[in-house]
Order: C-alpha cells, then structure tokens, then sequence
C-alpha cells in the first residue's frame, strides 16, 4: 500500500457499511480531501482525518439496508420453505420418521435422565439454613482400617451447646425405626425418630398445626405427620389427642403437641413420627457412655467459615471426655451426606454421585448418538439434493436462499423432534417414577426450555451446515452433472460418525451385562448364612415376659422348622468396641458387629460352626457366654479360642463355639469381626424358619396364634432375604435403569444404521442392477452391501472393547466380592454389535439384492 | 409554515452555497467554501447527509459526472437547487427582512 492513498482498512469498511447508489460519489469526494489533505497537513493526519469521516458518515441515511438492499418477500419465502419441508417430509417418510424417532427418543432419555439427576441433587437442600447445617460423623481406627459412620455418644449433644460458641443449635437425633403406636381402637407400625426440642430450629419442615417452639420439650410429646393424623385420628388436627407408644418392654402415654405436612422424597430422613429425645435418653438408652455410639448429632454453625474450628473443639471436648479413644470426629455438610455417602479407611469415595455421574455420561452419550444420527441422515439424504440446488441455482436462486432453506429443514425437524420428546416424557413420566421408584413430575422451567433450545438448534445448524454452506456453494455444472463423486468423497466423516456411535453402544451393552451379572452374583453369594425362608417379627407386650412359651408354641406348628430368639438384623445392628481380651494392646481396638440370640439362632441362620458348641440348653445356664466369627478370633490374635475368657461391656464371657465367616454388611465391605452373645431377654425379635413351599399358610397360622397371645399388637414379619435385597435396592434400580437406557440407546445406533444402510443402497442401485445384469449372484451383492459396515463396526469394536473393560473394572473395584472380568463378556458384546449391525443393514441390502435389475436400470 | 419547508440554519447555509456555486456544487466544494467564507470547519458527512436530506425534501437535485483522475477516477455527484428551494430561499429572507424592519434602528456608522 502506498503512503499516498487512504487507509484501506477504512476504504472496505466504508464499502462494507454503505449503500451501493451512494458510495462511488461520497467515496471519490472523501478521496480528494484526502489528497488535499496530504498536501496541507501530512500523511498521518490526512489519514486520521479520513478514518474519522469514514466513521462519520456511518449513519442512517448511509448505511445500506440488511439484505443486499434488494427487498425481498422474506416472509413468503419462508413460507416456501416450509412447504418444501413439509413436501420433503412427506415424500421421505421413512427417512423423517427415522429421524424423528431417534431424535426424540434420544432427547426423551436425556430429559429423563436429566429430571433424575436434579432430583437426586436437590436432596435435603431445602432446609433453609442448608449451608449452615453440619452432621457430626465418627472415624472409628483399629487394626482393621478405619470405620466411618454417623453414630456418636449421645452426651456430645448438651457439652456441644454449653462450649462451643460457633454453634447456633445442636440436634440430637436417632435415625428412624419401626415403632408400634396405638390409640384406643388399633394398633400401627409406624415409622419413627427421637428428637430434640432444636430439632425445628434448623430443620424446615413446615408445621400445619401445634407449636414447633416447643413441640418436643415434654418427654411426653409426639410430633406427626398429616398423613398419620388421619391414620389414627381421622382428622389432620391432632394437637392434643392421646396414644400410646410401645417399644421392647417400654410403654408411654404421649400427647400430640404438633402436626407437621408430610415428608416429600425431598427429604431423605423419612419418617412419620418424632417423640422427645428426652424420653430416649432417659428412658430408652440403658448405656448411656461416651464409648457408646447411639446418636446422631447435628450441628448448624452460625457461620460456615467457621467449620474447621467447630470441628476441632467437638473432636476435643470428645477426646477429653474418652481418654485414649481412637475415635475421631469430624463434621460434614448435611446436604452432602445423600450423595457423598461413602467412606473407605477414613476418606470420602463417593457413594451416590457415581451414580448421578454414571447416568449423567449416559445422558451424554445418548445425547450425543441421537445427535450424531440426525446430523448423518441429514446431511446424507442432503446430499441427494444435489440436482435440486442445480435447477434452483440455474434459476437465479441465490445461495444465502438455499442456505436458509435448508436450516429451515433441519430446525424444523429437530424442534418436531423436541416437542414429541417433551410428550414422550409427560406421557411416560408415571412409568419412569414407577422404575426409578421416585416421584418426579415434568416442571418446565425456564432454565430447561433454554437449555434444551439451545441444545436443539445446535444440532439443527450443524445437521443443516452441511447441506447449506457445502452443497449451496457447489458449481451449477456439477450439481446437475450425474456423478457418484460427491457422496463417496464426504462419506468419511459420516463413517467416523457411525464409528463412534457403535463404541459408544458397545461400552453401553458391556455395562449392561456388568451390571446385571454382579448383581445377579450378589443376589445368589453365599453369605454365610441362610436368608431363604426365615421371617422375623417385633417381640413386644406379652412376647416379652412369656416368648419361651411363645417359642415353644410356634414350634409345634406344622410348617416351622426352626425357630429362634434373635437379635439378628441383616446390614449389622450395634457395632461394640467394648471387647478386651488378654493381651489387648492400645492400637488393637477392634470393632465388633454384635448379635445377642437365644438358643437355637446359629443354626437357625445355617452358620456353620468351626470349633466349639452353639448355645444349647442341654450345657447348663449360657448366660456368660459368647461366640465369635473366624475374623474375630483372628483379629483378637487368638490361638486356642474355646474356653479363654474375654470381658465384654457387660460383664466377663466365655468363648464357647467359633463360627465361620459370615457377610453380614454388604459385599461392598470384606467380612467384619462379629460376635453372638447369649443374652435372649434383651433381644428384640423373634426369628422362624419355615418349610419351603409352605410360606404363606405357615405365616398365617403363625398370625393367628400371635393374635391370641398378643391381642392388642399387629403381626407384622419380615422376611431376611428381603431386608438383604434393600440393601441392594439403589443398585437394583440403577442396574434396571441403566438396562433401559443402554438399550434404547443401541436402538438408536441401529436406526441410525438403518437409515445410512437405506441411504447407500438406494445410490447404488444402478451399480447392483447392472452387476446382476453381469451375473452376480444375491449373496454377492449382499457381501458387498454389507462389507462398509462390517468394517465400521469393527473398528468400533476395536475401540469400545479396551474402554469397556477400563470402565468395567474401576465398577467393580466398588465390591469387595465381585465377579470377574471374562473374556467372553467383552466377545459377547462385539457380537451382539456386529449381529446387531448385521441384522439392521441386511434387510435393506437383501431387498436391494433381489431387486430385478429392469426395475433398477430402467430410468423414470 | 409546514413542516418540511422548515429549513435549520446549517440547511440554510449549504442550500444557499449550492446556490452560489452553481455547477461547481459538489460534497467538496461546499465544504471548501464553507470554510473559506464562515471560517468554519465542517467535517464532509454532514455536508453530504445534509444535501441527501434537502434533495429528499425537494429543495435539491443531484446529478451525477466529472470524473477526474484526482478522486481515483470516480465520478462526483452535482447538487443543483430546483425552484422550490430558491423559492424557500427567498421566502426566508423576505421574512428576515421584515422581522429586522421590526427592530428599533440602531445606527453603526456612528
């Protein structure tokens, strides 16, 4: 550029900006000031100058209008394109429905998926003060690792309100339980927790009736939900009324002082019940020590900056009250407790985020499948418009017109596609809820109609660049030009598509096998003890002073097997540190699951016995004795078990019998050391084991026999295997989820396949039909169909295999006890894929094969 | 008065300009001679969109010629007044005239 002409920067911005009719003049006039300028005043200036006019003229009267200044009907040309889409659609029906289909079921998933994953994350974060409220855990060490849970000593509660000022209420809590609850003409199991009276203050489950200031003061007071007003009193306002509260050999007349709305699934503490915190701790808790872990406590801080010092003098007052502990305490937000449920050795591993993260890469990959589809079938059927745009382009239309025709097409299609996704949601909604067992309901907000607009013309405009920028920009002579070139040398990006798609759907069937078969393993693993056919129930009113008669009652009805006093809970009951032994250093503080049973439980659960004897009445009185598992005795580090007297919290005991190993937790966790302790008084249940086959008359008979003894109380057994299952129940859902997902989403690669397989043989139809003129045979032809595929779905089986196995194994790293990675899993799902391929193109190629080659060579 | 036959005073000025420069009106000229006889230095775009807006209203019509070599060989665009807008000119005078006649006479030459 010369120093002697205007700045050009300016010159095309001008020609940019400014009307065609008026630039040459104001241009040629800005043109020779400028040259005067030069002369006056110097290059640089004379160019500021120029560059300011040029910027002054930028005005309306100047500036050219949008469009090329040609007005067009705008409207009526999108009108037009409308009627072409809607005429597009109609011709290619298949290839619309196909779209359409995959699409929005693609979109339906996510929403699903979506509407899942914000349930799950909105879980207890409704309480006002949520950032504030902090549960008080415990890390329990011994020789075996660290042990995590939410239990602590009770008397925590009241030092906590006397001395650490950084807290603005301290709860003390139980989680809930069964209780029986009886008013003057029935009796109910119902579900319930103990309180205290700041139990209101910082939780805000709100109150229909009654006073929540002071609601759980009174030792005497219960707190109820609506549901359970009508339930006992017919009527929602219950403040006042009287019921009786039973428990074990405890009994208590309480009053109503509030009645509070029912729980939402918003909550994940379910209850239906709160009495006073009062009345357990007084009354209910015998051992009431700072060793003994029955409550829960939950802090809310006046500040949650100040955590970490809340937390250090908690931890203190603690140790100060328990020297020597190797217990400590730690606070984490309330909130995140439902998510961040688990704890391996002392740290936070995750817990139900992997599953909100599991199914949020799912929605991903869904998402991405279905868009992946739309963009290939778009861009493919496209590209059969190549005469179309020919004849257009030679009757003057111009390529910004064929490119919004083509973004009308696809926006139109993927916005159809949305809109039938939210009926397919709203419409399935109850089925979902029913599976994922949760109460969700399609709010539309805001935030989800954006997001998922967006989300939708992305696809739309990348599905339609394709056609509109490539195709509308091509040369008239070669869009009208008969020519197989086009399509073959733009394929590659469609096969790296349809690559993709089949990995994604491989990792996908290989989860789905995963799953299945863990938990078909966790279902049938031999734990250690039998859990087919026993039911337990509640000892409670006469049960409780006379259950030897009972025992002995039951036993002679035909259809029981076995029957039992038991403290048995599947999942663990009470966990004791109270054991010491002869040799006990200070680091061998060993945490045990105890058990107390009367006679006959050990074998009544099937656990075999390793050495010694079971509790037996023939041997005289068993009232100070004990029976560990095989990992106890190991973990004690003792030789020659039987006879060895250890002491136990409630007085010194004699290792009668050793048992073997037995999975009482869960197969997430390595067998615990655990303890039976003869002690049928103090037990809770009793246990039946009944012949199989004879489940249901046997329980009614044992139904009515209870209802003789037991007049005033409800019958209401439990079955063990069950209780085992709900273990499990989060990981079933999510096993059954996951299997619908995985399979809608392969369904999706297959239309998808569908859809390029129907594509590319109706291109090559000219090519079979003269082969078969050639004398090539069906099969031939087939093989050749079919061959581009295969090797697509190859290479993705070379990719989804290695990833499936990495994503398969850190799963199960989950399990202590799990199955094992085989090779045939891995085959298994490369065949399913290619079986499925094969399947999905065949029939398109096999109706091509047997075309007669007249009708394909025969032109229109 | 209506409201198109409203001139302000910078429309004024460059309607009479194109007046006194006969077919020599073009964007620079005018802004030259704004310059030259008022001493005043008015930037080109509002010398244009000024002529633009008086050829709309009528008072002017363009004509298009004159390429020379100095302007990269593009033409220029001529303004010339059409008789309405000498019409508007004189009215305007004659009724400056008659509202100085109104004033008390002062006397310069003293």
């Amino acid at each position: 550029m010369s120093p002697k002409r205007p700045p050009r920067l300016f010159v095309n911005f001008f020609k940019w900006y400014c009307k065609p009719s008026l630039q040459e003049t104001i241009l040629g006039d800005m043109e020779e000031q400028f040259d005067e300028d030069l002369e006056q005043y110097g290059a640089s200036k004379a160019k500021r100058r120029f560059g300011w006019t040029v910027l002054r003229f930028f005005r309306k009267d100047i500036i050219r209008s949008l469009f090329n200044g040609q007005k067009l009907n705008y409207l009526g040309m999108f009108k037009h394109n409308l009627l072409i889409t809607y005429r597009g659609f109609k011709r290619h029906k298949s290839t619309f429905l196909i779209n359409l289909i995959g699409l929005s079921t693609g979109l339906a998933c996510v929403l699903f998926i979506y509407l899942w994953v914000t349930d799950e994350i909105r879980k207890d974060k409704f309480h006002e003060d949520n950032s504030h409220i902090y549960q008080v855990y415990s890390n329990h060490h011994d020789a075996s690792g660290t042990f995590t849970w939410k239990g602590v000593p009770g008397l925590l509660a009241d030092e906590i309100k006397a001395k650490v000022s950084e807290v603005k209420h301290v709860v003390a809590a139980t989680d809930a339980h069964e209780y029986t609850l009886s008013t003057d003409n029935d009796a109910y199991k119902v579900n319930g927790k103990f309180a205290n009276e700041y139990f209101f203050d910082v939780f805000s489950f709100p109150i229909t009736h009654g006073d929540a200031k002071n609601a759980l003061v009174d030792p005497s007071s219960i707190v109820i939900t609506e549901s359970l007003a009508e339930r006992l009193f017919s009527t929602s306002d219950a403040v006042g009324k009287t019921l009786e509260f039973h428990f074990w050999q405890f009994k208590k007349t309480l009053t109503v002082t509030a009645v509070i709305e029912d729980l939402t699934t918003a909550t994940s503490d379910q209850f239906d019940f709160i009495m006073s915190w009062t009345y357990y701790h007084e009354v209910l808790v015998s051992y009431k020590q700072w060793g003994n872990y029955y409550a829960r406590v939950i802090v809310e801080l006046n500040d949650p900056s100040n955590k970490k010092q809340a937390e250090q003098k908690i931890d203190a007052i603690f140790k100060e009250n328990l020297e020597g502990t190797r217990t400590d305490l730690f606070l984490t937000n309330y909130s995140d407790q439902y998510l961040f449920n688990k704890y391996e050795n002392g740290e936070q591993t995750g817990g139900r985020i992997e599953y909100v993260k599991l199914f949020s890469a799912v929605a991903l990959f869904i998402l991405i499948i279905a868009c992946i589809n739309f963009i290939n079938l778009s861009t493919a059927k496209a590209s059969q418009k190549t005469k179309e745009i020919g004849v257009k382009k030679s009757l003057g239309a111009s390529r910004n017109s064929l490119v919004a025709q083509y973004f009308t097409e696809t926006t139109c299609l993927s916005l159809l596609g949305l809109f039938v996704a939210y009926a397919l949601v709203y419409l399935l909604l109850p089925q979902f809820n029913y599976l994922s067992e949760k109460e969700l309901s399609l709010n539309i907000d805001g935030n989800m109609i954006f997001s998922s607009l967006v989300i939708i013309l992305i696809v739309g405009i990348i599905a339609g660049s394709y056609p509109s920028f490539y195709l509308s920009g091509m040369n008239i002579l070669k869009s009208l030009k008969p020519s197989l070139s086009i399509a073959s040398r733009h394929s590659w990006g469609r096969r790296a598509l349809v690559i993709v798609q089949f990995s994604i759907s491989i990792v996908l069937i290989v989860a789905t096998i995963l799953i299945q078969q863990q938990m078909r393993y966790v279902q049938t693993k031999n734990l250690g003890y039998d859990r087919d056919n026993i039911v337990y129930f509640e000892r409670e009113g006469k049960l409780l002073e006379n259950h030897d008669a009972f025992i002995s009652e039951l036993q002679d009805l035909s259809g029981v097997e076995k029957t039992a006093a038991s403290g048995f809970m599947v999942g663990g009951g009470n966990s004791t540190g109270g054991v010491s032994w002869e040799g006990k250093t200070e680091e061998e503080q060993v945490q045990f699951w105890e058990t107390k049973a009367g006679y006959g439980l050990i074998d009544l659960l099937g656990i075999e016995l390793v050495e010694g004897r079971a509790f037996d009445p023939s041997f005289g009185t068993d009232s100070t004795s004990i029976i560990f598992n095989e990992t106890a005795i190991a973990a004690m580090g003792m030789e020659d078990p039987i006879g060895k007297t250890i002491h136990h919290y409630s007085g010194d005991k004699k290792i009668i019998g050793v048992v073997k190993d037995f999975n009482l937790i869960s197969l997430h966790t390595k067998v615990e050391p655990a303890l039976f302790l003869f002690n049928p008084e103090q037990t809770h249940f009793i246990m039946v084991k009944i012949e199989s086959g004879k489940e249901l008359e046997t329980i009614e008979k044992m139904e009515s026999l209870y209802d003789e003894f037991n007049t005033n109380y409800p019958f209401n057994p439990r079955f063990v295997d069950q209780d085992y299952q709900a273990l499990y129940s989060s990981e079933e859902r999510v096993a059954s989820l996951s299997g619908y997902f995985a399979g809608l989403a392969i369904m999706i690669s297959c239309l998808g396949l569908f859809g390029l397989a129907s594509f590319t043989t109706e291109r090559r139809t000219k090519e079979i039909g003269i082969r078969k003129v050639m004398g090539s045979g069906v099969w031939n032809i087939v093989l050749l169909l079919t061959k581009d595929f295969t090797k697509m779905v190859g290479i993705a089986i070379v990719i989804g295999i290695p990833l499936s196995y990495y994503l398969g194994a850190k799963w199960l790293e989950n399990y202590a006890y799990s199955i094992a990675l085989e090779w045939w899993l891995f085959i298994g799902a490369g065949i399913i894929a290619l079986l499925i391929a094969w399947i999905t193109v065949g029939t398109q190629t096999i109706k091509a094969a047997t075309v007669n080659p007249v009708e394909s060579l025969k032109d229109e | 008065m209506g409201r198109t036959n409203f001139l302000g005073e910078f429309e004024e000025l460059i309607l009479t300009l194109v007046l006194i420069l006969g077919d020599e009106a073009y964007g620079n000229t005018i802004v030259r001679a704004i310059k030259e006889h008022q001493n005043r230095e008015v930037n080109l775009s509002s010398a244009h969109i000024t002529l633009y807006r008086l050829e709309e209203k009528g008072f002017l019509e363009s004509y298009l010629g004159g390429a020379t070599k100095a302007r990269g060989g593009r033409k220029k665009r001529y303004f010339k007044i059409t008789n309405a807008g000498k019409a508007l000119l004189q009215e305007m005078k004659d009724s400056r005239t008659n509202l100085w006649k109104l004033t008390p006479q002062l006397n310069f030459s003293s």
